[in-house]
């Protein structure tokens, strides 16, 4: 248990770091070189952290309705990645024929796709869900079909020679083995699909923490701007740690090594 | 050792006093397999022309050097790979329909347990794809752990355990559904000379208790006289039968019989069968 106890401290040791650093450049900003964009730029962390604490409620609905959406989006995304990542699998020729369709998909920017898709959507939080799925569901795939490829040729040897089913090769060890490999998608698109879910809010939608971005960057509150990138980037940040602890609960059977 | 001495096994237990019947379990007829390169170079001859009678309840090893062609014999007759010429069929029976009966066991080279399942459902998963009850699965898994020696590692992950456990995992696994034939591919080979001797005693007392016929390939000489009842030499390019020999060590056999002038004598015997070595 040292080892955990030793960790806090470094992570510690870097958020106070991190922190005198920002008060110290912001100090220098304001005080030294007498910058006049200087609260824009770098303003005191201490003030933004006054500030999220004077907006705490707006900020956690706007948070929330943001994340909301995020989660159904991801959760959708997700099973649409691990079915097509299965049906890749089971045959060639599906893999063929998507594959590189997938792989163009996600070369269209989603800024250009947003709005086109809200236009046939006519409605805010299916925009969201549809975008964040979006953005999801190709690390999953991807992520999923590389493992399930990767299972080794004995452990399949293994249920052929017991004459398995197909049914019980998916479940008994092409799935489980995936498993792996599935949440190192899961944990690159997290963060992808609140990115995306602020994206969309940033369209003009009527709530989000997009909007409170937006109408702060506008209206030049620039405590109220900062207290809202720090918002989502702990949302990116949450994310990524809700698909860990789904992880460790899912996957008993992995060495705690981290 | 006693580990066998507790378990009340639901097997034929074998008795040395009495002579084993002679029946023929598995008849291998003129097989030849052929490899072809899929870059287009020369084809490569992994067995050519063998022949060869596997009697019920023998233990019969597979020996030679590597490119042998030992392990592609013990596939064939395991239905992992179909041979380019030749037959092998069990009690006039083809080896897919044994597979598809579900009459083989195989342990493999690496135990190749499945790390997400504990150590129990690993030996348990067989008879899953056997449609059995659970309370039967339970119950039966306890005594294959049993006659391992692994009792008390049933909740353990395969991580947890060395690697001369989990090789004893993969024979409990391949015992569980009582498999009429019992293939194993080289099963000892990456373990340490103690762990070995001692699963090769664990091995033969298992063989005994459950009288089934074994298959074994190896390269170890003296591996394969101290289990075998008969030692099959095959030699490479092409792989073939190259010297059959009857191994009269007395049974039961213990560590004691490694140090009989005989024991001494078949290695010697083995060794100098190997053409061109």
């Amino acid at each position: 248990m040292t080892d955990k106890k030793e960790k806090y401290k470094v992570n510690l040791v870097w958020i106070i770091g991190i922190f005198a650093l920002w008060e110290l450049i912001a100090f220098f900003l304001a005080q030294v070189a007498h910058d006049p964009m200087a609260e824009a730029k770098l303003p005191y962390p201490h003030l933004i952290i006054v500030s999220i604490a004077n907006n705490f409620t707006e900020l956690l609905s706007a948070a929330g309705l943001t994340f909301s959406r995020a989660v159904v989006g991801f959760a959708l995304g997700a099973v649409i990645g691990v079915v097509l990542a299965i049906i890749m699998s089971l045959s060639k020729i599906a893999e063929k024929i998507a594959l590189p369709y997938l792989i163009v998909s996600q070369m269209i920017p989603v800024l250009g796709l947003a709005p086109i898709i809200f236009t046939l959507a006519k409605n805010m939080n299916t925009s969201r869900i549809i975008i964040a799925s979006y953005i999801t569901f190709f690390p999953v795939a991807i992520n999923m079909l590389s493992g399930l490829n990767s299972v080794e040729s004995d452990k399949k040897e293994l249920l052929y020679s017991y004459a398995a089913k197909k049914k019980s090769i998916y479940f008994k060890l092409m799935i489980p083995y995936s498993l792996p490999y599935l949440f190192a998608g899961l944990k690159i698109a997290a963060p992808m699909s609140i990115t995306a879910s602020i994206l969309v809010d940033m369209l003009g939608s009527s709530g989000g923490i997009g909007v409170k971005l937006l109408y702060a960057l506008y209206s030049g509150t620039k405590d109220v701007f900062w207290a809202s990138v720090i918002t989502s980037a702990c949302m990116g940040i949450f994310s990524y740690f809700i698909v860990i602890f789904f992880e460790k609960i899912c996957m008993p059977w992995r060495k705690q090594t981290s | 050792m006693n580990i066998l001495n507790d378990i009340d096994t639901e097997f034929q237990e074998r008795d040395y006093s009495k002579p084993r019947e002679e029946k023929t379990e598995i008849k291998i007829e003129d097989l030849s397999m052929v490899f072809q390169d899929k870059n287009g170079g020369e084809p490569v001859t992994a067995l050519k022309n063998v022949n060869l009678d596997i009697k019920e309840g023998e233990f019969i090893s597979l020996l030679g050097p590597s490119g042998c062609g030992k392990t592609t014999l013990l596939r064939i007759i395991g239905d992992l790979l179909q041979p380019s010429n030749g037959k092998v069929t069990v009690r006039g029976e083809s080896t897919r329909d044994i597979r598809l009966q579900k009459k083989y066991g195989i342990v493999f080279q690496n135990p190749v347990l499945y790390d997400w399942r504990t150590i129990r459902r690993n030996v348990c998963m067989p008879m899953e794809l056997l449609g059995m009850k659970k309370a039967e699965r339970t119950k039966r898994v306890s005594k294959m752990l049993d006659l391992v020696g692994l009792s008390e590692f049933g909740n353990h992950y395969p991580y947890e355990l060395s690697g001369g456990m989990q090789q004893r995992v993969g024979i409990a696994r391949a015992l569980a559904i009582k498999p009429e034939i019992l293939l194993m591919d080289e099963p000892f080979s990456a373990l340490d000379e103690f762990t070995r001797e001692k699963l090769h005693i664990d091995l033969l007392n298992i063989w005994r208790k459950t009288n089934k016929t074994i298959v074994f390939v190896t390269h170890n000489i003296s591996e394969a006289v101290f289990l075998s009842d008969r030692v099959v030499v095959l030699s490479p390019h092409p792989g073939r039968v190259s010297a059959v020999i009857d191994i009269n060590i007395p049974r039961p056999r213990d560590m004691e019989s490694k140090q009989t002038p005989e024991f001494y004598d078949y290695i010697t015997k083995i060794r100098n069968s190997f053409e061109g070595v």
